[in-house]
Order: C-alpha cells, then structure tokens, then sequence
C-alpha cells in the first residue's frame, strides 16, 4: 500500500512538473464538448498543487494507519478475499450453450461444470446502458434513471445522451472575439442511486472498475476506476471518423466527416479538423496541417514536427495531435490512421480523435490519474465510450478486415489492463467489460451461414472470449468468487420498424401541412394535435399536458390512451404476415421508482429480426412503417427482453432461480459480508 | 455545498427517500431540486449542437 501511495504521489508531482515545463504556454486542462475550454496550469494552481502534495506527503503515514484500520475492519465479516467480474457485452445464450456443447467453449465449460451456468434476465429495454447500470446499483431502471441510450427535453422535444451532460463553463469573460472560459466545463453524471463499488469503498473494500458502462464522468470513490460508454471524443461526439481523400467530391458521412486531400509534388497535404476553439466567438474548429510523402513503396505521415510510416492496409499507433487554441492553449488527442487505398486515388482514415489518457482533456478515470498510470504502464489506449468504429464500417471508409484488426486491438489494450487489474487485487474487487463482443455480433450477424470469408467471426469471437475467461480463472483461487456475465443475448436485425410512422398513420401523430414525412427530432411535426411520439431505441411516449411543453394528453385520458395504443400496435403485421412486435409493456407496470417519470410510457418487445428503426430513433417520420435494414450493422439486441437474456457463469454455485442483473450487486456486498440496503431491489446469488 | 434543513425535516426527508428507492436523503433532496430548478432553465442547445453530440452512437443515425 505504501508502494501504492508513494506511486501516487509521483504520477502527480510528475504531472505537475510537466504542466510546469510547459509553460509559458497556456496549459489547457478541460475541453468541454460544446462546452469550452479551461485554465488550469496557472502559477497559482502549480504553488497550491505544491503545498498539497507537500502535505500529502506529510500525513501521509496518518492517512495509511487510518486506511489499515479501516480495511481490516471492512473485511471482518468477508466470505470472499476477492470478487472477480468478467463482463462480455452482449454474449448471447443460445450461441454460448451451442458451442460449449461442440467443446469450443473449454474455459466456460469447466467453469459451468465446476462452479455455476445460467440465462441472466436482463432489464427493460435490453440496452447496455440500463442494463450495465443495474448491474452497477443493484436497482431497476425507475431508480437508477437510465432507461435508453437517449432521452428527451421535455421543453424541445429534442434528445438528448441520457447518461451525462456535458454543459457550458458557468462563466465566460466575453472581450470581442474571444472567449475566455473562468471555470470548467459543467459534467453531470444522469445514472442516479449509488454502484456497489462506492458502498464497498466506504467500508475500506478497494474496487478497481474498467470500462463498466455508464461511469463518464467519473464518480468519486475510495477506488480505481476507468470510464467507458458515453464517454466522448475530443470533438465532443460519441465518436466519429475522418476520412483524408483524393476524390474530390465532398461528402460528409453520416457519422463521420470526408476532407479532401491536395497533391503536393512528393504526396499529399491534408488539414485535421479538432476540436471548436472554444476561445473564439463562432468556435471555429481547430486544424492541424499534415503531409503525406511517398517513401519507397510505402508512405510517411507527417504532423507538426512527429513522422511516421503509413504501410497501406495497416494502422499506425496511437498518433498525438496537439490542438493550439488562438489563446495558446493547448489540447491533445490522440487518432490511428490507415491507408486504405492509393491508387489512382488515395484515401486515409483516422478513427475519431479520442482524449489523451495521459493528458485528459476532460474526466476519464478516477482518481484522476490512475488513466495516466494505465497509459505509463501498458501505452496509449482507446477511450472513447463507443471505440470500435462501427460506422467506418457502415459507411464503407474501412473494409470487415479493418473492422475486425481494430476491435480486436482495443481488445489488447483492455485485455491488458484487466489482467493487471487482477495481479494487482490481492483484496477486493476487479471488474472490467469487454465490448468486443458486442460489436463484433453487431456487424457481422449477416454474415452467420454465408459462404463468406468472414462467417466463421462470431464463433471466433466467442472463442477468444473463452480463452479470456479461463485467464480470469487462473486468478481465482478458493478465497474468490469469479463472475463472467453478460448484460443482454443477440439476434438478427433485418427490418426497421419506424413507430413515428405507425403514430402518424393511426392519427396519434400530427404532421403540419399535411406533410407525410419529417426529417430527425420531429421537424414538421405538429404538437398541437401528436398524442404521442417515438425517440430513443426502447419506447415510445405520450405527450403529456404538463410533462412535454406542448403536452395535449390530460392526466386522467393517458390510462385508457395507453391501454388503446399498446393493444392496436401488438396488432402490426409486416408484409408476408409476421408480427414484428412480441408486446408492449407500460413502465408503470414493470417498474417503482423516484424517476419513473422520465421512463418511455411504453417500451416495445419487438420480435427477432425486428427493431425500432434508424430514423425513429432520432425522431424522424418516414412514408412507411416498416423498413429493410440494409446496413452492416446486421445484429441487434433491441428486441422483446424476454427474448435476450444474458448470460452468468461462477466458481459458485447460484442458488436463486431466475437470477436477474440487479442481483449481481447486492451479490458483491454480500460476499463482503454486508447486508444489501434496503432500496436495492436484487437479492444476493450465493 | 452544503444546505442546512431543520432536524425534523430531515427526518421526514429520509423516511420519504427510503419509502421512494433513493439510495440517500442527500439523493432525493437533488432529485426535488433538480425537477424545480429545471421548470426554470434555459433551453438546450439547438438542434446542430444536439447533433454534433450524438454523432458516432453506433446505435442511431
């Protein structure tokens, strides 16, 4: 622990004393995305930062003594040393159960045999960002408030990222065309109730969480934690591409951005677009130039001052990209390009810029330099929320091949932390989430028994996640509970069901003009006469008098609305006669809860194959009901519950049932011999 | 920050909490706040900025 602490302290004298070899330059501290930059490596924070490390250091011996103390107390009742969680996002029953019994799953195999397998009840809807937040609290949705990806301004109709809002600094000195940011941007974490690791730090209990969902901005704790989905790039967004071409055509992807490329005499010249300089009225957006030079047979990328070598069809490392503000300020990302053609054109793409971990433009671990420690100790790493670059793929910027190397890199990178999270827990707990396995399920669902070179990737996928299970195994001895589990299964995605449209043709939902369509976030849509409205991937809503701003439903006609709704659409037949939805659920009756008003007033149970639509999602009104999906994105999981349970193994044998997610938190409590609080609704597994 | 309330207030407070699944007093006196406070607050950013935000969620388009 010493060790530990003397670490600490030198991550942070080491942190400052950059800052301070920086100087005279503007250090910049906080990026907010929309929101503005922030000063921090001001003379005064540098002597402040002194003092407090100086008396860090002092009570040092103090703080250890109290620490020891207090950890021997936490443990007194403890059944377990050690609690390990191994999630894998979106690992689908019915595969796993298939391919354990072909003996292609030896680790969980054995792990199923020796200890426990069952299905694991998801939430509703059956979404990572609920369910992974129910893991981490113990409680339903109505109680931690994350019920969907998205949720809505009930004064704009305008969605919103339900898990953290990231706000404009509180003051601004407004001098001209400058903007100078006085404090930090405002970050708000939205998942409310408390995770189980900060009710185990409080008792002395340390928790190290990787990449669990939903933790950006971070929370404080008496622990180590690393933040994952939802955390942005740099630019603010949840993640998205460039790609540098010589076609000259502009188009701007959906989800990513195509600049153009000048030939130069001996390659090309290209500019990056950052970040908004956010101390510039109109924010304009920061640019760094770059040049591309042919080198025998290959290519090198030069940006301000760093060289290297492009080899077409192989991504570079983690490239830094210093942003330089009109203040001086400085903000780094860092990006990985990949040459991905060069003749007669030439294209580059670079992932989205993600925040440097060794020099975080916002929040991304707590404490806060235990991002820097991982980045130190295992190199630079992905840290946006979503990191593999699914609409790259989408849109066709990289190939399945590219794709997959991608996925499986940032794989690496998380595999790496995770297994020096486990030789670094001798007490406590280690929990970390892998995503590969649910990006990979999403983009190439389509490709499961086709004669295709890429069929064989899910079952490959799941076996790499295998051989990763029987690592964690190798670190759990008798005094440990081990834990693989995921949040939700997988099915296909082939047909998009657009409920805005439905609304619209069964008179819920109003256009203005007698318009039959609208573009995203309800552009057209005429409030005055809309009964109710579909945003987000789990559900759907009423337009409530005194809930929405331009609310038209009273309180006492939303019941018998609710009940006419839910019923005409269970009746929705697709062409050939199948029903894309399985039934709809009204969230009052699945869940209690403080913020029950924020939920959808129904989610949907769509059937296999089904989901709520691309537009719908946003908002959009489009001519028909039901539409062909025709992207990569071919595999889904927004579908009925019920019919996507996760999956759950132990060293332990599970006593409960039906075991649910909301059960996994009180489970770690009680392995650390505390009773569950009240307000949590699981109840412990072993 | 910290906001004072008389003594049997807060006892009131933390029964009404535990009653309604907050996990603390402190979590329901913010939740109150938060629902009032928001009655009165400035619009969020338009439209181009709702976008820019959500662009890359593998999930919508």
């Amino acid at each position: 622990m010493g060790a530990a602490a003397f670490l600490a302290a030198a991550l942070w004298c080491a942190h400052h004393t950059r800052q301070a070899e920086s100087l005279p330059h503007l250090q910049l501290a906080y990026v907010g995305p929309g929101a503005g930059f922030a000063f921090l490596g001001s003379f005064l924070t540098l002597i402040t930062g002194f003092f407090l490390s100086l008396a860090s250091l002092v009570l040092w011996p103090f703080r250890m003594a109290w620490r020891i103390a207090r950890r021997r107390n936490g443990y007194r009742h403890a059944r377990v040393k050690k609690v390990i969680f191994l999630g894998l996002d979106g690992l689908d029953p019915r595969t796993t159960e298939r391919m354990m019994a072909e003996g292609k799953l030896p680790n969980l195999a054995r792990l199923a045999a020796e200890g426990s397998y069952t299905r694991l009840r998801t939430t509703y809807p059956a979404l990572s960002p609920v369910a992974w937040s129910t893991f981490a609290t113990g409680v339903s949705p109505a109680r931690h408030n994350i019920f969907d990806f998205l949720d809505r301004d009930v004064r704009s109709y305008l969605p919103r990222l339900s898990s953290a809002r990231v706000g404009e600094p509180d003051r601004v000195l407004r001098w001209g065309r400058w903007r100078i940011p006085l404090s930090r941007p405002r970050l708000d974490l939205r998942r409310k109730s408390q995770p189980f690791w900060k009710i185990l730090g409080r008792q002395g209990i340390g928790c190290t969480i990787l990449r669990v969902p939903v933790t950006f901005p971070p929370e404080q704790f008496d622990g180590r934690l690393l933040s994952a989905m939802c955390t942005p790039d740099l630019k603010g967004t949840q993640g998205s591409f460039s790609q540098f071409t010589t076609r000259v055509e502009q188009a701007t992807y959906e989800n990513g951005s195509r600049y153009p490329l000048r030939r130069a005499a001996d390659g090309f010249t290209g500019e990056i677009e950052g970040p908004p300089d956010t101390f510039r009225a109109g924010r304009p957006p920061l640019r760094i130039p770059f040049q591309i030079a042919r080198q025998s047979g290959a290519f090198e990328l030069r940006i301000t001052g760093d060289r290297c070598r492009l080899e077409p069809g192989a991504y570079t490392e983690w490239q830094r990209l210093t942003f330089r503000t009109a203040a001086r300020a400085t903000v780094t990302g860092m990006a990985r390009f990949l040459v991905t053609e060069t003749e007669p054109e030439f294209s580059l793409y670079m992932t989205p810029i993600q925040i440097d971990p060794e020099r975080p433009a916002l929040p991304i671990s707590h404490p806060p330099y235990y991002a820097k420690y991982l980045a130190n100790l295992l190199g630079a790493y992905a840290t946006v929320g979503m990191a593999e670059d699914t609409w790259a793929l989408n849109e066709g910027v990289i190939d399945e091949d590219a794709f997959l190397r991608q996925a499986w890199d940032i794989f690496a990178e998380r595999e790496a932390m995770f297994l020096d999270a486990l030789e670094n827990t001798r007490r406590g707990v280690a929990a970390c989430v892998f995503d590969t396995s649910d990006r990979v399920q999403h983009m190439f669902y389509r490709r499961l028994g086709a004669a295709h070179p890429h069929a064989g990737a899910i079952e490959e996928m799941y076996m790499r996640m295998d051989a990763l299970a029987g690592k964690a195994m190798a670190f759990a001895d008798r005094a440990t509970a081990l834990f693989v589990l995921s949040d939700h299964g997988f099915c296909a995605f082939r047909r998009g069901v657009n409920l805005n449209a439905w609304l619209r043709d069964h008179g819920y939902l109003h256009l203005k003009n007698g318009s039959g369509e609208s573009g995203p976030f309800f552009a057209g849509v005429d409030w005055s006469r809309t009964q109710a409205y579909a945003l987000g991937l789990g559900g759907f809503y009423l337009n409530l008098k005194g809930r929405e701003a331009l609310g038209i439903v009273d309180a006492n006609e939303a019941a018998p609305l609710k009940a006419e709704i839910a019923a005409k659409l269970a009746a929705l037949r697709d062409e050939d006669g199948a029903a894309p939805i399985r039934d709809v659920y009204q969230a009052s009756s699945l869940y209690r809860g403080p913020y029950l008003d924020a939920a959808p007033d129904f989610i949907v149970g769509y059937n296999e194959g089904y989901r709520c639509s691309w537009e719908a999602a946003v908002g959009q009104v489009s001519p028909r009901v039901i539409e062909e999906n025709n992207k990569a994105w071919s595999g889904d999981h927004c579908v009925d519950p019920a019919l996507v349970p996760g999956v759950l193994f132990s060293n332990r044998k599970i006593s409960a049932a039906a075991p649910g997610i909301e059960d996994l938190a009180p489970t770690a409590l009680s392995l650390f011999g505390m009773n569950p609080p009240a307000w949590m609704e699981g109840r412990p597994l072993v | 920050m910290t906001v004072k309330l008389k003594k049997d207030l807060w006892a009131k407070v933390a029964k009404a909490a535990e009653a309604a699944g907050y996990s603390s007093p402190e979590e329901f006196v913010e939740h109150v706040l938060e629902r009032e406070v928001a009655r009165l607050e400035e619009a969020q950013p338009g439209e181009e900025e709702v976008l820019r935000r959500l662009k890359g969620l593998g999930y919508i388009d």
